[in-house]
């Protein structure tokens, strides 16, 4: 998977379960065919939200069924590996969920358009507020001027940092700029013959929520076009590819090779002083007692640049009761189902127009600020799960440990127009 | 049937057929197979000859195409090299230490059954836990290991992070899991072999290792077969070691065969491609095995 997964990152849990998935065949549909019993029409949706935010999204379920008496959502939660592997035969043979989150990558939508298995939702336009999504999300759900699911979650990264280590380092505010987040990481990286004791910056390359592209965002690169072609060899991307992987080589800011629960364990456990991170790690940073401070993604030559995470939530193509299921849609991405997961979850909601709403709650608001500007990893492209992990976090992996920059963005660039088609 | 009982041929010229309630009792075995693992190989031969999308619409014939970027392909030849290190390594440092750990555990008292136990235990434990459990441990930032390496003045190793040390490491952890199951197999083995043996052997003045190469390792022949046989292939299906320590990472440096058809398969949903890599691992398995069989039988023959 695009190593996204999100919400349940650092839940060994998954590991077993996909293995377990390995060895059963896919076969275990049969997961809640939908049913109406008693006048109430019964909906079945499977979701991967394992983590600490899954009471948010029960209580949201709670509310929906309470305020329509017609209609009962049951949400069951699996590790996202367990859905990726039951959702596409269960779907495929009309078996599976009423709805569901394919995966926490939301171009993972592409392989279930292509089966056929997920209802468009053009004609529930109208009752469902598209206009008031994320522009970023809007267009990464649209496929062919279809609209084929909606926010489930809606996130953006903000930079976190610990305020201990900033003040004992003499820093007073945290980085604002890309010099300054430059200089700060290398200020509050300290080693002593060799062995560094504190990291400047924790970063991860691999089965994590994306980092590197906001470091290539931030100086105006970026990986793939509009129109699917590479631009990862870039001189704003190589430069900033450069930038970086040095300050990771020569000065040791962050260590290499870390999974995403490897840097949040290194921040957690005070050995790092900033991460790059979502709003689902709030809570777990400040029940390890970090000091915690949370700020805006350093701006950069390009401007003010962050990556938005968005879950997808879809409708099954064959289900008997498409009305309920797009009434359901409507409702939980409203206003008032919006403005009061964001309050449960900490997330920012997945509409531009709840401004007043979460202001109150500033951790909130930092990360709704973010929505505007946020951008999707691999938007709209196809090939995203390919191009993920078969060229961009290998090409990582390899300039970490002294690659040649700009070879390597070449050789990737190559390997991405293969994949993408793109003739130039 | 015939050779069991040919006195009934003899007599009665064409054997009518009589139902034989021995049928009754295999066919729940036969049926399970069928289902569960005959249908299975021969549907994903037939998907390896297609461009096969789980859940597709339509999924095209393309005959051998499959095979033919297989073929092309370096980050299969790649994870075959990663699973052929592996398999060798694992099978001779399985087999080797288990020997040796057994001919030295090989009297009972009471502190080599505890030393038994104590080498059998990682076996217990599933591949994942002790996966996830050495990778706690190796953790450059917060492992116990390099936490103790660190203490005694040394530079704390990039095991896992490393591409040139995270095949080794694996390899090392995979004879730690499987060296007890090897120990206790040719344990009892060497039990078996007749005191007598020995006694005539030290009358014809042979010393220990004599004994050893002329005595305990002819009478393990089939237990030594058997280890062999069972480390290869399990070394060959390596997945669970690697999904839970590396994720086949870094840059593929331990990306196993089965890891990446896993990838290709379950991740990027590709099954017609993943099917041809299974199908070419189901061949050098057979290979494999099929010469182990014969070398050990040339040796019985001699």
């Amino acid at each position: 998977m695009k190593g996204s997964v999100i919400n349940m990152r650092r839940s060994a849990a998954c590991l077993g379960a996909a293995l377990a998935a390995v060895t059963l065949t896919a076969g275990c549909g049969n997961n809640g065919v939908s049913t109406s019993s008693g006048g109430v029409v019964q909906l079945s949706m499977l979701t991967g939200f394992t983590g600490p935010d899954e009471p948010a999204y029960q209580a949201l379920v709670a509310e929906f069924n309470k305020t329509h008496p017609d209609i009962h959502v049951t949400m069951t939660v699996e590790p996202w590996a367990t859905v990726a592997q039951k959702l596409p035969a269960s779907w495929a043979t009309g078996a599976g969920p009423d709805l569901a989150t394919p995966s926490s990558d939301p171009g993972s939508i592409f392989s279930y358009i292509k089966t056929n298995s997920v209802l468009p939702l053009d004609s529930a336009v109208g009752k469902i507020d598209a206009g008031a999504f994320p522009s970023a999300v809007r267009d990464a759900f649209t496929v062919d001027g279809k609209l084929y699911a909606v926010p489930a979650n809606m996130a953006t990264l903000a930079l976190y940092y610990n305020k201990d280590m900033f003040t004992a380092a003499g820093i007073s505010n945290p980085p604002a700029t890309q010099d300054d987040f430059v200089a700060d990481a290398k200020k509050l990286t300290v080693s002593s013959g060799g062995t560094v004791s504190q990291y400047g910056l924790s970063l991860a390359d691999n089965q994590t929520i994306q980092m590197w592209p906001i470091l290539q965002w931030m100086n105006g690169g970026d990986i793939v076009d509009g129109h699917g072609c590479a631009v990862v060899n870039s001189a704003a991307s190589v430069s900033a590819l450069t930038k970086w992987s040095q300050l990771v080589i020569q000065n040791h800011i962050s260590p290499i090779g870390q999974s995403g629960a490897d840097a949040d364990t290194l921040f957690a456990s005070r050995k790092a002083a900033m991460e790059i991170n979502g709003p689902w790690a709030a809570a777990g940073y400040k029940s390890a007692g970090i000091n915690l401070g949370i700020a805006e993604v350093p701006v950069g030559p390009a401007g003010p640049i962050t990556l938005a995470s968005t879950v997808p939530l879809m409708i099954e193509r064959n289900t008997p009761h498409a009305a309920q299921a797009e009434q359901f849609l409507a409702w939980y991405t409203g206003k008032t189902a919006q403005a009061q997961f964001s309050q449960s979850s900490g997330f920012p909601p997945a509409r531009t127009d709840l401004g007043d709403a979460v202001a109150a709650n500033p951790t909130v608001a930092l990360f709704a600020k973010a929505l505007p500007y946020a951008k999707l990893y691999l938007a709209g492209q196809p090939q995203a799960t390919s191009i993920d992990t078969d060229v961009y976090i290998p090409m990582i992996q390899q300039i970490e440990r002294g690659a040649n920059v700009k070879s390597a963005a070449d050789s990737a660039a190559q390997k991405i127009n293969q994949l993408t088609g793109c003739k130039s | 049937m015939a050779t069991l009982n040919p006195s009934s041929r003899a007599a009665g010229g064409r054997r009518r057929w009589r139902f034989n309630t021995a049928y009754l009792f295999v066919a729940p075995s036969v049926v399970l197979i069928a289902v569960f693992i005959a249908e299975p190989i021969v549907q994903s031969g037939w998907m390896s000859l297609h461009n096969w999308t789980i859940g597709g619409s339509d999924n095209p014939f393309t005959g051998l195409a499959n095979y033919r970027a297989l073929w092309h392909d370096s980050r299969f030849w790649n994870a075959l090299r990663v699973t052929v290190i592996y398999t060798g390594a694992v099978t001779v440092g399985q087999v080797g230490l288990g020997l040796a750990i057994a001919s030295r555990l090989r009297r009972t008292t009471w502190f080599s059954s505890l030393l038994r136990t104590a080498y059998f235990f990682p076996f217990v434990a599933s591949l994942v836990v002790v996966g996830i459990v050495w990778k706690f441990l190796l953790d450059p930032q917060v492992g116990l290991v390099d936490g103790w390496l660190g203490g005694l003045g040394f530079s704390a190793p990039q095991w896992l992070q490393s591409t040139s040390l995270a095949l080794p490491t694996v390899i090392a952890v995979g004879i730690w899991k499987n060296v007890g199951f090897t120990m206790i197999v040719l344990l009892a083995g060497m039990q078996q072999v007749p005191a007598d043996l020995y006694e005539a052997a030290m009358l014809d003045g042979a010393g220990p290792w004599r004994r050893f190469t002329a005595v305990t390792l002819p009478a393990l022949r089939p237990a030594l077969l058997f280890t062999t046989l069972i480390a290869t292939i399990t070394g060959l299906q390596l997945f669970d070691l690697v999904f839970a320590m590396t994720g086949g990472g870094p840059v593929f440096s331990t990306e196993s065969i089965v890891m990446y058809l896993y990838e290709k398969g379950f991740v990027e949903f590709q099954m017609g491609y993943a099917s041809a890599i299974a199908w070419v691992l189901f061949v050098v398995i057979l290979a494999v095995s099929a010469v182990q069989l014969r070398v050990a039988r040339n040796r019985d023959g001699d």
